[in-house]
């Protein structure tokens, strides 16, 4: 008991080790899991998210009219488990640090993350494609000399001979050089 | 990279010897850990398999009753019983074959074999023969036994599965913006 | 309480009480203040998870089995995860072996210290009790700072893991773990000598070494009557064949014998974490899943409260043919059985807390 009241007289000359919220703002640190965000700019609707997706908080539709697709997840049945980052091939979806939950039964159909993924016609045969982000043609041509942003543009069919006719073209100039 | 020996010799062979036509094998994990596993027959072979494991000091550690083919409990289950055995595992399977649903209770042997017993009898319909105490483990009374032959999720019940019903309200409020909720090349979950 | 003609009498516990902090119940014979019978009667929070596990993807599994529990919650898709490994021949890469006995042992330390708490509660030594509670709240920073949460760690994927350490994390990790073995030190001295503490616990909750072998109880609890049960040991897996360490054990068999064994545990964790920092491989952190063939396996671990079992079968679908895992206080739940025959009424919720008890994990 003797051995206690020390350490009980440290505690107390210590204070309250408790944060005054709502008082003060109660930061998270840097890897909080918190509520899930999407980067529209890099999602290209793989659905890999969707599939692993414990709680089934994700759902992605295309548009009827074709001009693109809707994401929308909704926060009030996500589990925080993380494995739709983890898998997302482009990093377009992330945890962030926000762990603020509360909110009115009468909001809680709308405490979603939604976004609209534009479609845009392919500049070899027009059909209706999701260009590739520019944060993926940038990996995936590191080491090719070719228009990033023009193949971008293109579905993967016409992507495809393109990449193989430039291909096909620095071949050649390689071997006249050598 | 494993020192333990593993268990005796004699075990194994004569476990071998009870198994049913080509019913032995085993497996190792990266590290090198060994599983051992039987297969034989419920009626003989389940009171002489848990004798000898007794015998060279196993440990039981549970026991799982299955159906193998999905069928919901309409022909036939399995129970692999599970030990631990100097290191390794060694898993005992008896295939209930079509008409028998009882075991025989290997509690004389294994006084832990009490629950997991238990758990089966209710959990899957199984009846077990010589049990010291054949009373309900987790579920009550008033349930049916076989509760896992025809499961109804709880979160269906309380309305919190991701179901097409639920999306409906979620995308509801969006009409102009989600025309037709659910089109497209989605699919429900339930 | 008693009467001439009729000695004993029965006393209900639970399942809701104020001494209890899980949903147990037992119906007692008692005769004056002391237990002459015991029967418990178990179920109160059964949910049907093995059901459900059935109608979740492999993947998805991984995050239902986090929510069984949550003070051994990383043990259980950690060991999910090795059985779906066992039966794929997954290789998992070094650096994520040492990365999930972390993760383990980070959640040793809180649950041990959870545990050693609610022993002070129950005494009625209610400073104690709110001290060792903050000495685990450095944990539980830990664990929120590593993991992005205080209990689902979320560390574990099929194949390796998802979270990784850097330098400015290991230093953070490794001064928090010298402010709580320092503070553990001191608690350790309490509860070693506070005679208080010495007169409510020893002796008291006697499980020999006989009945611990017959009932197979494990962890904590087998430890205490003396037998060195430790899959870590016994089968070791992870990065554990290359670490080193002491199986604790104490001989008595008593409330108290139990709860030294978790106040060692935790130093032996302590170092077990210094060590990974030190050892940890680079090397990546998961690899690339194959098809998940038929077939059936087993994977175990040290879970704080003792051996974990997981049994998987697969029948080359997404879902898996049958998902069973048996948790450490199937069997030390159980065994209150004979801790609680003879002893005093005043007792049970310090008997009953020296198992560990984790109800929502037996019952799933």
């Amino acid at each position: 008991m003797f051995g206690f009241l020390k350490i009980l007289a440290a505690n107390v000359a210590k204070g309250p080790s408790t944060d005054p919220f709502p008082f003060v703002e109660s930061p998270a640190p840097k890897r909080f899991r918190g509520k899930v965000r999407l980067n529209p700019a890099l999602c290209v609707g793989c659905a890999i998210c969707r599939h692993v997706c414990a709680g089934g908080a994700i759902h992605i539709a295309g548009r009827p009219d074709g001009s693109g697709y809707d994401f929308t997840l909704w926060h009030n049945t996500c589990a925080l488990c993380g494995l739709c980052g983890h898998y997302c091939p482009t990093g377009a979806i992330s945890m962030s640090s926000d762990w603020h939950s509360a909110h009115p039964q009468t909001e809680k159909y709308d405490w979603c993350e939604r976004h609209f993924v534009p479609f845009l016609a392919c500049e070899g045969c027009g059909e209706h494609i999701r260009p590739l982000p520019s944060a993926l043609t940038g990996r995936i041509y590191a080491d090719n000399d070719v228009d990033e942003a023009h193949l971008a543009r293109l579905c993967p069919q016409c992507r495809q001979l393109e990449t193989a006719l430039h291909l096909g073209r620095n071949g050649h100039e390689d071997h006249k050089r050598a | 990279m494993k020192t333990t020996s593993g268990p005796d010799p004699r075990l194994l062979h004569g476990l071998e010897t009870l198994s049913l036509k080509g019913g032995f094998h085993w497996t190792e994990d990266r590290t090198g850990n060994r599983f051992y596993w039987f297969r034989l027959d419920a009626s003989e072979g389940l009171t002489r398999a848990a004798e000898l494991l007794a015998a060279f000091e196993a440990r039981m550690c549970t026991v799982t009753a299955y159906d193998p083919a999905r069928e919901h409990g309409r022909t036939r289950h399995e129970i692999a019983y599970h030990f631990a055995c100097a290191g390794t595992m060694v898993t005992v399977t008896v295939p209930l074959f079509e008409g028998t649903r009882s075991v025989p209770s290997i509690t004389p042997h294994f006084r832990n074999a009490d629950w997991n017993e238990r758990e089966f009898m209710e959990l899957y319909g199984i009846n077990v023969v010589g049990h010291p105490n054949p009373r309900r483990l987790f579920l009550d009374e008033t349930l049916d036994r076989g509760i896992m032959n025809r499961v109804i999720p709880v979160s269906v019940l309380m309305s919190g599965a991701s179901s097409t019903d639920l999306w409906e309200r979620i995308l509801g409020g969006r009409g102009a913006e989600a025309e037709t909720p659910g089109a497209g090349e989605t699919e429900e979950r339930a | 309480m008693s009467s001439l003609d009729n000695p004993t009498s029965t006393l209900p516990i639970g399942p809701v009480h104020v001494a209890l902090e899980e949903p147990m119940y037992f119906r007692l014979d008692v005769e004056g203040e002391t237990v002459r019978g015991v029967e418990l009667t178990a179920g109160h929070v059964h949910r049907g998870m093995e059901a459900l596990a059935l109608r979740r993807t492999l993947f998805q599994n991984i995050v239902l089995t986090e929510r069984v529990c949550s003070l051994c919650s990383n043990s259980h898709p950690f060991t999910y995860c090795m059985a779906v490994e066992n039966l794929a021949g997954i290789p998992v890469p070094e650096r994520a072996l040492y990365l999930r006995v972390m993760a383990e042992e980070i959640k040793r330390v809180s649950s041990h210290l959870f545990n050693l708490a609610v022993l002070a509660h129950i005494i009625g030594f209610k400073s104690l009790f709110m001290h060792v509670m903050e000495v685990r709240e450095i944990m539980q920073d830990v664990k929120e700072t590593l993991y992005g949460n205080r209990m689902d760690l979320a560390a574990n994927c099929i194949g390796g893991v998802k979270y990784d350490m850097d330098a400015e994390l290991t230093r953070f990790l490794l001064s928090s773990l010298d402010r709580v073995e320092g503070a553990v030190r001191k608690i350790a001295k309490i509860y070693g000598s506070d005679v208080m503490i010495l007169r409510r616990t020893r002796g008291v909750g006697l499980f020999g070494r006989e009945d611990a072998r017959g009932l197979a109880v494990v962890g904590p609890v087998a430890r205490g009557s003396g037998l060195p049960l430790d899959v870590r040991r016994e089968a070791p897996y992870a990065a554990y064949p290359r670490l080193s360490f002491e199986v604790v054990t104490e001989q008595d068999g008593d409330v108290h014998s139990r709860a030294m064994v978790r106040m060692r545990e935790m130093e032996v964790s302590i170092d077990i974490l210094r060590q990974c920092a030190r050892d940890l491989p680079a090397g990546p952190l998961s690899v690339l899943l194959p098809e998940i063939p038929a077939g059936e396996a087993l994977a175990r671990s040290e879970a704080p409260r003792g051996e974990l079992v997981y049994y998987l079968r697969t029948d080359g679908t997404e879902t898996p043919n049958r998902l069973k895992w048996r948790v450490p206080s199937y069997m030390n739940w159980d065994a209150l059985g004979v801790m609680m025959k003879d002893c005093k009424v005043s007792d049970i919720p310090l008997i009953v807390n020296s198992i560990d008890p984790c109800i929502s994990c037996t019952e799933r």
